[in-house]
């Protein structure tokens, strides 16, 4: 059939050929209208067949007014025929006018669908002459205005009556019931004509659709099929179907670099440049050649696609697929053949055949062409929208780029290229990371089955077709060598770290780093907590990541929530606390994960700054539930701040363990009423309210009834920890808030209280006991605690603030001293350190002072400072004691809370990405603690 | 009398050449119940009056005063006090009373008076009267049974720095000045005319004690402490803004320097090629240049005086707690009795 069609074309005479085209257009379009107005005619002039112009007696006020507008019509046509756009227009508001009038006199709401029908034939003309550009070069000036306003017009025009264009389309049947065969076939022929990009596509889809139309179309005798097919696409297949045999590398190779340069050219279509360079594909007389043909016809399928912000067309893109794979069979079945992008290869390289046997080099880079196509898959999940089947049906593509992607690895790899596999295992990763072992398992089963029977089915089909349709045998038949399906480790896991391996040995910074972040996002996704901490503190990433790329900040944001959620269900709060608090913190969290826009009130975003967020957006099926960050977040929040804001009643402000969470309590304790928990919000706000009383059932409960915890992984656990920790805190705040009611409390009473075992109230008392939380002492035979009452008085807390902004002013003078003596400092930290009575380290402060020079004013102060209070008598220094000493302590604790920030965990807040501004002053102190540390290495 | 006051007039125009220092302020005892009277009422708020006197030889003898209306921040109406000043004036020297202005009196809040306002205040009168003075009079200090009154004075040294405006490290080195230096204390004697004093004895009650001596027995000091601690966080708050000042100041003083050095350098490097080259070697200085542009130092004001408040505040908090304990161990002991 096929063939057919093929040497139909070819034996036309060429001169034949080059006014073919108006020809058939005008006689397509001339018989289309004729079918059509004999049909309006039918429809409308009621009483007899008598063409229009017929004088009649009696005639209804509708009939006239439908005459009028058949009338205009034919006008249309004719004005069609001879391709007069001018009169064309007029006409078209003409029509426009009568069909106001003739609403006006059926007094319905809806068009006739003469007018439907013509504004159907008048877009279709229309779509005609603009596809047609060598005759709208041709045009007078004037007449190629009125094209281009009538396109306008009919643009506008149509919007209106879209639905019913489109309705008239779908099938011209229903709505005319009096249709003929012959009129209806020229209708669907018409349809087609104009859109040859369409039936272009369709062909390519399944070309057993395309043989059937073909079908018709050849018994129908008219060409309108040929002329899909530009002048230059038939001229080429000419060329080859003449005699297959007499094709030589050299015309093919002719052609080829024809079509290449045509590449970007205006008037080059790209639908059809692929088409042409896909068939030469199959006339390539060498693999080289073929391959060289198909890194270009991949290119090309690139370019289908020009914008940035949409994405390549799914067929497309499966098709591209295809084509790297056949590239891959190419390179793996002739091993000689290098593919590199570095040096422009010799112009008949790909001349060298089968005999050949040194290495042939070929221009072309894989990795580039499978992260394009990583990219194109990404933005078309980007665009599709989520809710839609079509959205599921694209995800089951991603077996298929993950087949293309293991075998570019494997090939890198037996090339010895590990640098580029790298790349590629990065690739792997992304697509991998995100997902659970259920979602994972679920992929695997998935590509097990459909391989065999869908894809990979339809890919062979498609193949075949191809080779059926276009030539008997491809020149150069390439088996399939590559694998076509993916090969999947049982678990997740296995897959990850083979990946992994591969990348942390070869890969650049970049890949690494991402690599390292997926790794700990799979990590804590499988809850190994300690696993994805190590990973993330040793890899330094916290320090170093806000030099990176916004998109690999972005994973790094993605693995920190990650990380935290995966911390609270091994039930680590404040290490779930300090890995969410950062990214809550700014209250742009949609932003930082980027999970959509959110809008903000202060400043507008330039469109610019729109798209690019836009395009950094995650697809819907690697979001992070943003309910159950914000619920983890809030909750752990609460349970390390209700106990915290119970202890410190006094001054409130001094510690804050979250300002987000103290945020919203306060707006939240502000409103006058407060109504049954709405939101996530709202539920914490509801049980930290009841928390702080102590009622951790109540607390519980409202926590619990939050439907976000059914996304949580082994949820009854969670919550059972969950309930754990309420009361837990809920007993150490109201040990907190009410210690000062009670002289003495029983164990046994507190383990009713808060429905705990007696060991573990006995040990979360005197844990608050041995920390100095609770001024209580316990009394063993009868199992009570008593307490003391210490509570400070207004001014003893003033002291104890005023000792604490003292030890921050010696701090920061003591810093600025070692600034500017630079070589005083050196011997100051360990003197400061075994420094345990604190007037050495006094004397040490105020030396290092006295030897700095220019600062002498200032210590002069220091020291008379100190040597006056030394003057008075013990108390006094006692306090003087108690506010350097505890200064140092917590010089100390700020250095050791830094290396546990590297070494240990906790405390990411600090070293965090945020905490930019302070580093600067930070300098210094972070000095001083490496030194600190390694002078603790010399001595132990 | 009135030939009396010129002839001392006179004395002082003639003593004013050799320009004793100022020893004694001798207060008027109606002048100090005035100002008194004024300060507590208005109490806590700051209010402010004039001294009127005379300024002879090493003594500056205070013989009236009158109060401001209270001020508000607002240009016409300090306008409006300044024309209220010479009305004042004009009206006293009317009815022919002393009305050479020889300083003014303010209250204050525990000691709170070292402000940079003050020192204004002080430059602004010093332009004018070759003598004077301020008596500060804190009401809260006075609740205790102290008759909390002070006479300051800027010191020499210290103003003639101020009128250069010149506060940096170097230069405060070179005059020797440190934050004491800044306030000069003038003990304050009060003198009464003998027809006073006469009156007074009479007045004087038999009973030995008086009111001043029950508020001095008073136990409760925490408000008080509590308030001079308040005062001290504040400044030492204030005290680190200062230092972060110099910090920063420093930090990017070494970096011009080191630019400077950098520029150095490269321009030593230029002239050696230059020189290999047989041209003018360029000078090494170039003033345009940015890198060379001097930073202003930070002015030490600001510390000096938030140093003077602290130490202030401390000597407060002495005093107080020292007296406390001493009326604690006068209380154990009356109790153990």
């Amino acid at each position: 059939m096929a063939s057919r069609f093929w040497t139909q074309g070819g034996s036309d005479s060429e001169e034949e050929e080059s006014d073919y085209d108006e020809e058939v257009e005008t006689t397509v379009g001339e018989s289309a209208s004729q079918a059509v107005t004999s049909r309006y005619l039918q429809d409308n002039a009621s009483d007899s067949d008598d063409s229009d112009g017929q004088k009649r007696v009696v005639r209804s006020a509708k009939d006239k007014r439908f005459e009028e507008m058949a009338s205009t019509v034919d006008q249309m046509k004719n004005a069609m025929k001879i391709n007069d756009w001018v009169s064309l227009q007029e006409s078209f508001d003409k029509i426009n006018k009568q069909l106001e009038k003739v609403m006006r006199v059926t007094e319905s709401e809806k068009a006739p669908n003469l007018y439907i029908k013509a504004l159907v034939m008048l877009e279709d003309f229309l779509a005609q002459a603009l596809a047609n550009k060598d005759a709208k070069k041709k045009m007078s000036s004037s007449n190629a205005k009125a094209l281009n306003s009538m396109k306008q017009k009919l643009k506008k025009n149509n919007k209106q009556y879209e639905e019913m264009i489109n309705k008239c389309r779908e099938n011209p049947e229903s709505e005319e019931e009096k249709e003929e065969e012959e009129s209806e076939e020229e209708y669907e022929s018409d349809d087609e004509i104009i859109e040859p990009e369409q039936l272009r596509r369709r062909e390519a889809k399944s070309d057993s659709e395309a043989s059937q139309y073909e079908d018709e179309k050849a018994d129908d005798g008219e060409g309108p099929w040929d002329q899909k097919l530009s002048k230059k696409d038939r001229l080429l297949d000419r060329q080859f179907m003449k005699d297959p045999s007499e094709i030589t590398w050299d015309t093919v190779n002719k052609k080829f670099k024809e079509v290449v340069a045509a590449r970007g050219r205006k008037g080059t279509g790209r639908f059809e440049q692929v088409e042409q360079l896909t068939f030469l594909t199959k006339v390539a007389k060498t693999p080289a050649q073929k391959l060289e043909i198909l890194f270009s016809v991949v290119s090309a399928q690139f370019d289908v696609n020009p914008g940035l912000n949409g994405h390549m067309p799914i067929n497309v893109w499966k098709k591209c697929v295809q084509n790297m794979l056949i590239i891959l069979d190419i390179l793996v079945h002739y091993p000689n053949i290098v593919v590199d992008d570095s040096v422009e290869p010799d112009e008949n390289e790909s001349q060298k055949g089968l005999e050949y046997n040194g290495p042939i080099r070929v221009w072309g880079n894989l990795v580039a062409f499978l992260e394009r196509i990583d990219v194109e898959y990404f933005k078309s999940l980007q665009c599709i929208d989520p809710h839609t089947r079509d959205y599921v049906v694209r995800l089951k593509d991603e077996p298929m780029f993950l087949v293309l992607a293991q075998n570019v690895q494997e090939y890198l790899e037996r090339v010895g290229n590990f640098k580029a596999a790298s790349k590629v295992a990065l690739r792997r990763v992304e697509l991998i990371y995100y997902k659970p072992q259920e979602v994972y398992d679920a992929m695997r089963k998935l590509s097990e089955l459909t391989e065999d029977g869908d894809n990979g089915g339809e890919a062979s089909e498609e193949s075949k077709g191809f080779e059926e349709s276009r030539i008997p045998t491809a020149f150069v038949v390439t088996p399939e060598v590559v694998a076509r399906k993916p090969t999947f480790p049982e678990n997740s896991r296995v897959l990850m770290d083979v990946l992994v391996s591969l990348i942390y040995k070869y890969g650049d910074e970049r890949t690494k780093a991402r690599a390292m972040l997926c790794d700990i996002y799979h990590h804590a996704l499988l809850d190994e907590f300690p696993i994805a901490r190590d990973l993330l503190l040793m890899s330094h990433l916290q320090d170093s990541v806000q030099h990176l790329d916004i998109s690999t900040q972005i994973l790094f944001n993605r693995a920190m929530s990650q990380l935290g959620l995966c911390a609270f269900r091994v039930g680590l709060i404040s290490e779930a606390h300090g890995c969410l608090s950062e990214l809550y913190s700014g209250g742009r969290v949609k932003e930082l994960l980027a999970q959509g826009v959110s809008q903000s009130r202060y400043h507008e975003k330039t469109p610019e700054q729109e798209r690019l967020e836009r395009r950094r957006q995650m697809p819907y099926h690697m979001h992070i539930n943003l309910e159950l960050l914000e619920a983890v977040h809030l909750v752990s929040a609460m349970l390390l701040e209700v106990p915290n804001m119970a202890a410190n009643v006094h001054d409130a402000k001094r510690k804050v363990i979250s300002k987000t969470f103290r945020r919203l309590l306060e707006v939240s304790d502000k409103q006058t009423f407060t109504g049954p928990p709405d939101n996530v919000r709202d539920h914490v706000m509801a049980a930290t309210r009841v928390l702080c009383k102590g009622d951790f059932q109540k607390a519980f409960d409202t926590i619990v009834s939050l439907d976000v915890w059914r996304f949580v992984k082994n949820r009854d656990t969670v919550l059972e920890m969950l309930k754990d920790k309420i009361k837990e805190e809920a007993l150490r705040t109201y040990l907190f808030t009410f210690s000062s009611s009670y002289e003495s409390l029983s164990l046994d009473q507190l383990t009713k209280f808060f429905d705990l075992s007696v060991s573990r109230t006995h040990s979360i008392v005197s844990r608050m006991m041995i920390n100095e939380e609770l001024h209580a002492s316990w009394d063993q035979p009868t199992g009570c605690i008593v307490f003391q009452d210490v509570e400070h008085s207004r001014l003893q807390a003033l002291a104890f603030q005023l000792t604490e902004k003292l030890s921050i002013l010696a701090e920061s003078n003591e810093r600025a001293t070692e600034a500017r003596v630079g070589g005083g400092g050196l011997d100051l930290p360990p003197r400061r350190r075994d420094g345990q009575d604190y007037a050495a380290a006094a004397a040490a402060g105020s030396g290092a002072a006295s030897s700095g020079g220019r600062w002498q004013d200032l210590s002069h102060s220091q020291s008379r400072q100190s040597s006056g209070r030394a003057g008075y008598g013990g108390g006094r220094s006692m306090v003087l004691g108690q506010a350097a000493g505890s200064g140092y302590s917590r010089g100390r604790g700020t250095g050791s809370g830094y290396r546990s920030a590297r070494h240990q965990d906790a405390s990411y807040g600090g070293s965090g990405r945020i905490a930019q501004g302070g580093s600067a002053l930070r300098g210094p102190q972070s000095d001083v603690s490496t030194r600190m540390v390694s002078l603790k290495g010399v001595r132990s | 009398m009135p030939a009396a006051t010129a002839r001392s007039f006179l004395q002082v125009a003639a003593t004013e050449e050799v320009a004793p220092p100022l020893r004694v302020v001798q207060i008027e005892g109606l002048v100090i119940l005035k100002i008194i009277k004024h300060c507590k009422d208005h109490s806590p708020s700051l209010v402010t009056g004039q001294l009127l006197g005379l300024d002879v030889g090493s003594v500056l003898e205070v013989t009236n005063c009158f109060p401001f209306p209270m001020r508000e921040e607002d240009e016409e109406i300090e306008a409006d006090g300044a024309n209220y000043q010479l009305e004042m004036m004009r009206c006293l020297r009317e009815v022919n009373v002393d009305n050479n202005t020889v300083g003014w009196y303010q209250s204050t809040l525990l000691g709170s008076f070292q402000t940079v306002e003050l020192i204004e205040t002080f430059m602004n009168y010093q332009e004018n009267i070759r003598r004077c003075v301020c008596i500060i009079y804190d009401p809260s200090r006075s609740d205790q049974g102290v008759l909390a009154l002070k006479a300051l004075k800027l010191s020499d040294s210290f103003m003639e720095l101020y009128r250069s405006n010149n506060f940096t490290g170097e230069k405060l080195r070179e005059k020797n000045l440190s934050w004491v230096d800044i306030f000069e204390e003038i003990p304050i004697k009060v003198s009464n005319s003998a027809l006073i004093s006469a009156f007074m004895t009479e007045l004087e009650p038999d009973t030995p004690v008086t009111q001043c001596d029950y508020d001095r027995l008073q136990l409760s000091t925490s408000s008080l402490m509590e308030r001079n601690m308040e005062f001290l966080i504040e400044c030492m708050d204030d005290l680190s803004l200062e230092q972060q000042k110099f910090q920063f100041y420093y930090r990017s003083l070494s970096r011009q320097q080191a630019q400077q050095q950098a520029w150095l350098q490269k321009r030593r490097a230029e002239n050696m090629a230059r020189k290999a080259a047989g041209e003018e070697p360029l000078p090494e200085e170039d003033p345009s240049n940015p890198v060379f542009k001097p930073l202003p130092e930070p002015s030490r004001l600001e510390s000096f005086l938030i140093t003077n408040q602290i130490s202030n505040y401390c000597n407060q908090i002495n005093g107080v707690s020292g007296q406390s304990f001493n009326r604690l161990y006068l209380m154990k002991a009356l109790h153990e009795d």
